[in-house]
């Protein structure tokens, strides 16, 4: 009977473990045999691998999560005390929610930087790069929606400032703040909202942009190998073939004849099973350990129910939004609108400009010296205003030393 | 230790334990989904003093879903679900309770007279509170003789 | 074929301690799950019950390793308190220790746990299972930690609304505090109502204050009188200027006309005679002595101008409509010479000599004035015509008990930022406080201030469900008409004495049934020339000098309308009951506090005429159950049988001062 589920049962051949691969729906996700270099940590760093997991992890936690929470203003703070004080499990779980779904920022944020200090994004990566920058934008959309769900003071408040700047949008921002609330002030409507936006629209929306993101990883090759151009003399050992972009060579198809997988360096391709599903699990359960240490050891926050009436000093946005709290401290037009609207718009369109085709998979390769140090600048620049909306700022949105109390 | 074995011994290992922990999860899983409390009507309520419910009446109390009875051996408690399938069965004086649904049928001590119902219909046990209220506890069942007197 | 790939000892190795550990942490969860604070507690409180109970008192206890919880819908409370007090209603462990102790008192009795829960009297968080986090003591994020025996009174005071809840003195004594304060004057607070605030109508205070007298009153009315109601406004010499030429420009009613005496012929020492035999000091305090519903009249003579108080002692409503002050019927002479001892005795010797000149007012003078006169919210309690709809000046206190205190809010870093803190520091020094307001200085005593507090922090923002308040309904305004109806209005009875729960508090006396207590005879003598039945009081009915006609329809009134049908029956007095009285009076020892003829105690009325001023059926009541007629009085219940207040009853009808009639 086993058979009837598992076709090809545990291998013990490679033959078997290309089988098993190709056989299996969950599997066919990674081709039969990679390239080693795909498989270097020190050059993708897993980041994607983990922000995927993290992303399924938000989906479990979540999932059980909304068993003990109702979407109304009267509700969600009591449940929050209920999961804090009598669920079996409830704090682990929630402070797991909430450690993951920051983790997932910072993380997205990090991959993004890699793929860019890499060149991975150029030719045939561009569009994904495309899909990737959404899913930059849908996790900070899921972290914001989900920020409001426990109805303190502290999701109140930054909402409120989050979706104010949002009302800046010129031309349509009123009605985007006025669509997102359902409403003008943050009351049931708006939670509602919030609680569908981040349980079912945003999540869907994530899952098919993560299978389409990792489809075409899967069709371009699991990481842009640094064969677009041919390596540098000096590193080009004798009698060795220019590797393939692609990674998997038991499905290599006819008309593709320049790099038949036959002529490829057994050295060089490795069977995924187990070369890559091993470190996978190994990435699998790293990520756990560390998201189950970190709701051991540190409680999500849960501050006094939400109250309209009294604003805390300073009220701050969710800290991923700091840095554009602290634009729009300087001007609201310029911060709020302008500068993320064309960050967003230069990222969409970084592959499509960037005029260097060369300098693809390796670190801060020479030939882009000039895109990586642009990126970097920008990149740095949004880390420190993040920076200083968190620890710089005090009361009244002054400045202060973040060790005096 | 060879290589093989060691191999084989710490793959192990490291199995077991992802096994212990898959295990523990869902065991924790189970526990997570029973609740510790419950935001439900307590099992012991009050209904109102005696002198609303006079002597040789039957009151149906549709929010407790019970009709109580105040005859001159005393009070007593049947509740009005169905053991059936639990809808409100109607009491006809004289005669006993009848189940709309599916036509059970109960005498005045809701004995079971005819139809589909398996059992009788709960007796719930009464006091009275330092308040003078009549206290309807539903985790009390009692026999039909019960009888409760003020 | 090859052999098949393998993955290197090093991912194993990682594998294998990656496993572990992840077993390890996973299992952390558990033992943190299962070693929870609650559940030792409560395992602890097994072993406890084990060696406090029996056997069967142990098979019928609740079921431990459950969290407990009352869930109370209406109030918004869910309370796991019980959780951990474990023997909180069962008084076999009154001496165990915190937290399985038995509850003190008999509160649970009146306060059922699960009809109240914990934290409604108590505060905390209730819905936490650890000693943190339920607030015992004040944590972050959680505005409402466990009241201190000094402060559980607030908790009393969310349901309780009377003005006089019983078993709750700090906030009775605090609510007394803010309705003598007249913070109503100011700030809308819930139970509190402006027809309590007293102060004088100031459209002619121009005609009745000396202008030496106002710049001292107004720079800090303490300094001229220490039981000033008035609080110190804190106001800057300019203000004091500018103010004091508004006050002295108000001239809307002019004094009556005095202008026929000789105030060449008053007599002082014949004014100071009338000022004893009025009564006077039952409401004015005078040298330390005398009631407090009135103001001070050690120094008054520096204070008020002579037109003005001759005016006002002729007819007090004259300027002020609204004044508690009675109307003598005194003659023009013996107002002269009260006058002339009020305002050449009665002085006080530092006070800053008038200055007879007359100046030139500028108008723009006088309207900053009247500017000041409305920032300072004056007229919030010197009702003033003209200043209907300005309303309060100080914010709503409904909510006050919730309000949200920062450490911002206190200049002061030492002090510890809690709301108990902040409202005493509003309360006795604002000026340790960040936000700089009007709130004027009250120099509240500490005592007083701290009593404050507990009936300001009563005053929740959640409104309570209408079943779980108790309150007293407001006493309605009793405003008789007719010829009775304008003596009572002029002789100002509802001063002091209270009917229908209406009128004033100095008499011990409720005019409700008092036609059925007192003789009419009595009545109209008494109405005349008041003589005091308690001859300890202080506070005595004053002489009003009134006529025979007034005394009589006053006592025809209230014999017809103010009785209780109960009393009005039959008392048989023969001469062998009264003689068992005489004897009974002796054995239970009446003389110990009444006097008769001159003999016995003080503390009860004089008894010596009690034949010719009580009635027989009123005796006989209040002798079986004093209680019943005035709760708490000194008069004890001996549980006479019925015959025994009958035959008291005879004997008492018979004692008499009148020699003429039938003797003792």
């Amino acid at each position: 009977m086993g058979r009837t589920i598992f076709r090809v049962g545990w291998p013990r051949t490679d033959k078997d473990r290309a089988a098993a691969m190709i056989s299996s729906l969950v599997l066919h996700i990674h081709p039969a045999k990679v390239q080693r270099h795909s498989l270097r940590a020190s050059y993708t760093l897993g980041l994607g691998l983990t922000s995927a997991y993290l992303f399924g992890v938000l989906i479990v936690t979540g999932v059980v999560l909304m068993l003990y929470y109702t979407p109304h203003p009267l509700d969600a703070y009591r449940n929050m005390k209920d999961l804090q004080f009598v669920v079996t499990f409830g704090p682990v779980l929630r402070n797991m929610h909430r450690w993951a779904a920051h983790a997932m920022v910072v993380v997205v944020f990090l991959h993004m930087c890699r793929v860019f200090f890499t060149g991975a994004y150029k030719e045939p990566r561009q569009f994904n790069w495309v899909l990737g920058v959404g899913l930059l934008l849908l996790t900070l959309g899921l972290s914001f929606t989900g920020y409001l769900l426990p109805w303190d003071q502290l999701a109140f408040w930054a909402i409120t400032v989050g979706s104010n700047i949002a009302g800046y949008a010129p031309g349509l921002g009123a009605e985007i703040k006025y669509l997102l609330l359902g409403g003008n002030v943050i009351e049931s409507g708006a939670l509602l909202r919030f609680y569908v936006l981040h349980c079912v629209i945003l999540p869907l929306l994530a899952a098919m942009l993560i299978a389409m993101h990792v489809y075409r990883v899967r069709k371009d090759g699991l990481s842009a190998p640094p064969a677009a151009e041919p390596p540098p003399i000096e590193e080009m050992a004798p009698g060795r073939f220019p590797p393939s972009t692609r990674s998997y060579g038991l499905m290599a198809l006819a008309d593709r004849p320049a790099q038949p997988v036959v002529e490829s360096e057994p050295d060089d391709e490795v069977l995924t099973w187990p070369h890559l599903l091993y470190r996978e699990v190994l990435v699998l359960l790293a990520v756990l350990i560390a998201l189950h240490a970190a709701a051991l050891l540190f409680n999500a926050p849960l501050e006094e129910i939400a109250d309209p009436t009294r604003t805390p000093n300073p009220a701050k946005a969710p800290w991923y939004f700091l840095g554009l709290q602290e634009l729009v401290s300087y001007s609201a037009l310029i911060g709020g609108v302008l500068v993320p609207t064309l960050l967003v718009l230069a990222l969409v369109l970084v592959p499509y400009l960037d005029p260097v085709p060369r300098g693809v998979g390796v670190w801060f390769a020479p030939e882009r010296s000039r895109a990586n140090r642009i990126f970097a600048a920008l990149a740095s620049a949004a880390v420190a205003l993040t920076l200083v909306g968190m620890f710089f700022r005090g009361p009244n949105w002054a400045w202060v030393w973040p060790w005096t109390p | 230790m060879n290589d093989p074995t060691r191999r084989r011994f710490l793959f192990s290992t490291g199995v077991t334990s992802v096994v212990l922990s898959a295990c523990g999860f869902l065991g924790a899983t189970a526990r997570y989904l029973s609740p510790n409390v419950l935001y439900e009507p307590p099992h012991r309520f009050p209904i109102g003093s005696p002198e609303e419910f006079p002597p040789g009446t039957a009151t149906f109390l549709p929010e407790h879903r019970l009709f109580l009875f105040n005859n001159p051996a005393g009070f007593y408690a049947i509740s009005s679900v169905c053991t059936h399938l639990g809808c409100n069965v109607r009491h006809i004086v004289g005669e006993g309770f009848a189940c709309p649904c599916h036509g059970s049928r109960f005498d005045e001590n809701g004995q079971v007279v005819h139809g589909p119902a398996p059992e009788p219909l709960a007796w719930f046990g009464l006091s009275l509170s330092p308040r003078r209220e009549l206290v309807v506890n539903t985790r009390q069942p009692v026999q039909p003789e019960y009888r409760f007197r003020v | 074929m090859r052999t098949p790939q393998r993955a290197s000892v090093r991912f194993h190795l990682a594998f294998a301690v990656l496993g572990v550990t992840f077993l390890a942490i996973f299992s952390w969860v558990f033992l943190k799950e299962y070693l929870a604070e609650w559940r030792t507690t409560q395992a602890q409180f097994d072993q406890l019950q084990r060696r406090v109970k029996d056997p069967h008192a142990l098979s019928l206890a609740a079921p431990l390793g459950e969290i407990q919880q009352i869930w109370l819908p209406d109030l918004n409370r869910v309370d796991r308190c019980p959780t951990c007090h474990l023997g909180i209603d069962d008084p076999a462990f009154v001496s165990a220790p915190e937290p399985y102790t038995t509850h003190p008192g008999a509160w649970l009795r009146t306060h059922a746990p699960d009809r109240f829960g914990c934290t409604s009297c108590h505060g905390g968080q209730g819905e936490a299972t650890d000693f943190r986090n339920a607030a015992h003591q004040p944590i972050p994020y959680w505005s409402d930690p466990m009241r201190s025996p000094q402060l559980i009174e607030a908790n009393c005071g969310a349901c309780h609304r009377e003005r006089r809840p019983r078993q709750a003195v700090w906030l009775e004594k605090g609510r007394e505090v803010i309705a003598n304060a007249g913070c109503i004057a100011c700030h809308d607070i819930p139970g509190f109502s402006l027809e309590e605030l007293r102060a004088p109508r100031l459209e002619s205070v121009g005609y009745k204050v000396r202008p030496e007298w106002l710049r001292t009153w107004l720079a800090d009315p303490k300094a001229y009188l220490a039981q000033a109601r008035m609080p110190n406004f804190r106001l800057e010499p300019p203000e004091i200027d500018s103010l004091s030429a508004f006050l002295l420009a108000q001239r809307e009613t002019a004094p009556l006309d005095s202008a026929g005496i000789d105030w060449s012929k008053a007599d002082r020492d014949r004014g100071r005679t009338v000022f004893g035999e009025a009564r006077c000091v039952t409401c004015h305090r005078l040298e330390g002595r005398g009631g407090t519903m009135g103001p001070e009249l050690t120094t008054v003579g520096s204070k008020v101008g002579r037109a003005w108080l001759f005016s006002f002692i002729k007819d007090p409503t004259h300027d002020q409509p609204g004044t508690l002050m009675l109307r003598y019927r005194f003659t023009d002479d013996q107002i002269r010479d009260l006058v002339a001892y009020l305002t050449e005795d009665l002085i006080d010797p530092g006070a800053p000599q008038a200055s007879s000149e007359v100046r030139y007012v500028e108008p723009a003078l006088i309207e900053r004035g009247r500017e000041a006169f409305v920032r300072h919210g004056c007229y919030g309690c010197h009702r003033f015509s003209g200043m209907v709809d300005l309303g309060k000046i100080g914010p709503s206190l409904l909510g006050i008990g919730d309000r949200a205190i920062e450490a911002a809010d206190f200049r002061n870093a030492a002090v510890v930022p809690s709301r108990p803190n902040w409202l005493f520091l509003k309360l006795r020094a604002p000026d340790t406080l960040a936000d700089q307001s009007r709130m004027p200085t009250f120099n509240f005593s500490e005592p007083d201030a701290a009593a404050a507090v507990v009936a300001l922090l009563s005053i929740r923002r959640a409104d309570l469900p209408v079943s779980r308040v108790t309150d007293q309904p407001r006493p309605v305004r009793y405003e008789p008409q007719g010829t009775f109806g304008a003596l009572v209005a002029r002789y100002r009875c509802l001063s002091c004495h209270q009917t229908r729960g209406w009128g004033g508090e100095l008499s011990t006396v409720p005019l409700d049934r008092i036609g059925s207590q007192l003789q009419h005879a009595y009545l109209v003598s008494y109405l005349q020339l008041p003589s005091a039945v308690r001859v300890s009081l202080e506070e005595r009915m004053p002489w009003f000098r009134m006529t025979r006609e007034e005394a009589r329809t006053l006592a025809d009134y209230l014999a017809g309308v103010f009785v209780d049908d109960s009393l009005e029956r039959p008392v048989p007095l023969d001469a062998d009951a009264a003689r068992r009285g005489a004897r009974l009076y002796q054995t239970l020892g009446c003389r110990g506090c009444h006097s008769l003829g001159g003999t016995g105690g003080y503390v009860g009325p004089d008894l010596s005429d009690s034949g010719r001023r009580l009635k027989p059926g009123w005796i006989e009541a209040w002798l079986s159950d004093p209680g019943r007629w005035k709760p708490g009085t000194l008069q004890p219940n001996y549980g006479l049988k019925p015959e025994e207040a009958r035959s008291l009853t005879a004997y008492l009808m018979t004692l008499s001062t009148d020699r003429s009639g039938s003797t003792p």
